[in-house]
């Protein structure tokens, strides 16, 4: 359904605070469900999920970190006495995996918006425009860098330096060599960029005319009705689920 | 046989509906001084970045000393061409000219006063001994795309690829890298020079193949 930006916004909102709020994985794992027929109304490319399939490490890690700190359960993998791994270790790493993905599919509800109305809807929202511009800057020079750094690292490999084949120690030492004359670029360019935006007469005028427009129609208003409806009624339910679970400690 | 060759190659950017580079067959002996020329946005830069295995093409094949370039690694392919980026900021990564120019000796093994004396050498012969403590970043286009050239210079490939040397360099060190570049020629190392600069092109250049529209215009001797 196309809805207005704002709307979106509140949705994506609405799913990565209760994210976070809530740690238990039933409630994550409800949260994750509820959340994969939204993405599928608002026509989120849910194709970009399969991209995430790279941080399958991070989340073997993640599972694996969130394991060795919570203690109960029944061990699953032990070295003499010391627990390695045990079931609400797993349950609880399972949760933090959860976490991460429900917070990337709202971020996707964003990616699929057209980013000129998401900054329009951030103005409308009162958000300063310097702040608001620094975003579209952020979201425009992201590729250059990523290309820049992809141009700089195939001039390292083509000088010789073989980083697969050394121990991760040097290959440290190569990235934080180049550490500081990165920063440095990115810097140099910001410098540069603001010199230009002056020359152009960037915030002469208070206000900005924008050529595309926004506006919320009934079925927004509808759908953030119904979003905040079933929000209570999800809370509402994580109570009865187990008090434990109360957020912010309201008790 | 052809030292680096391109067999009916063919390339297309993501998201565009042109291809850069259209069915190109080429060949390049070794020791050859070659200009590619061309008007902008004709392919030229892409037809390099094929050559060094960044692009993979779509069609067509390219190898490099008789085996296909995707046989090699990075790291394999610097050590027989010399690449020098059109934009040198890409490639200056280090905190002085000095250290630029001895990064790569370095990873090939080069120590102690043998790597003080190339270096030294290198930067003295462009003038830029002066600014052996400077960061990279911080010199003028022209002084980055010279210790960009010097770094690739220094560790000898078989090949050397220019794009646009000479864009932003004075007439006194064009001088320089011409007087350079003709040296490592007679020495027997192949150039390839993407310029729009004629005259630096015809001084040093024995072929010249002209590129329009992603595909090879002209292909001939220079004299």
């Amino acid at each position: 359904m196309d809805l207005d930006v704002r709307t979106k916004l509140f949705i994506a909102a609405i799913f990565s605070v209760l994210a976070i709020v809530y740690q238990d994985p039933v409630i994550l794992g409800a949260l994750l469900v509820i959340l994969l027929p939204v993405l599928a109304f608002l026509k989120t490319p849910l194709g970009k999920f399969y991209d995430f399939r790279k941080l399958f490490y991070l989340y073997l890690i993640l599972i694996i970190i969130q394991s060795l700190f919570v203690r109960g359960g029944a061990p699953l993998l032990k070295i003499g006495t010391i627990h390695l791994l045990t079931t609400d270790g797993l349950i609880y790493g399972l949760a933090v995996v959860m976490r991460f993905i429900i917070l990337v599919g709202a971020g996707l509800i964003l990616v699929a918006c057209d980013t000129a109305k998401l900054l329009l809807a951030m103005s409308k929202m009162k958000i300063p425009y310097e702040i608001v511009f620094m975003i579209q800057l952020g979201i425009r020079f992201i590729p250059t860098l990523i290309g820049e750094l992809s141009a700089t690292f195939d001039a390292i490999q083509m000088r010789g330096a073989d980083l697969r084949r050394v121990y991760k120690r040097k290959v440290f030492k190569v990235y934080l060599e180049i550490f500081t004359p990165l920063v440095f670029g990115i810097l140099q360019k910001a410098e540069q960029l603001s010199i230009l935006l002056e020359l152009r007469g960037f915030r002469r005028y208070p206000e900005r005319t924008s050529y595309k427009t926004i506006a919320m129609k009934k079925r927004d208003y509808i759908v953030i009705a119904l979003t905040s409806a079933a929000t209570m009624v999800f809370i509402f339910g994580a109570i009865l689920y187990g008090k434990e679970q109360i957020p912010f400690n309201l008790r | 046989m052809p030292y680096i060759s391109l067999n009916r190659v063919s390339y297309i950017y993501s998201g565009r509906s042109m291809p850069a580079v259209k069915d190109i067959t080429l060949t390049f002996e070794k020791g050859e001084k070659i200009a590619l020329t061309g008007t902008n946005g004709s392919g030229k830069s892409t037809i390099a970045r094929l050559m060094l295995g960044l692009l993979k093409p779509q069609a067509g094949t390219v190898t490099l000393a008789n085996r296909p370039i995707g046989d090699y690694s990075l790291v394999e392919i610097g050590e027989r061409l010399g690449y020098v980026l059109q934009n040198p900021t890409q490639m200056l990564f280090t905190t002085t000219v000095y250290d630029e120019i001895a990064f790569g000796l370095r990873w090939k093994g080069v120590r102690g006063s043998e790597l003080d004396k190339v270096c030294k050498n290198i930067l003295k012969h462009f003038a830029l001994w002066p600014l052996r403590n400077k960061m990279p970043l911080t010199l003028s286009e022209g002084q980055k795309q010279l210790v960009a050239i010097c770094a690739v210079l220094a560790l000898k490939p078989a090949y050397l690829i220019l794009d646009e040397p000479t864009k932003s360099i004075d007439t006194f060190r064009k001088d320089i890298l011409l007087n350079a570049l003709q040296d490592i020629g007679h020495k027997g190392t192949g150039i390839i020079i993407i310029s729009h600069d004629q005259e630096f092109t015809h001084r040093l250049c024995n072929r010249e193949i002209k590129v329009f529209d992603g595909k090879v215009a002209t292909d001939g001797s220079r004299c």
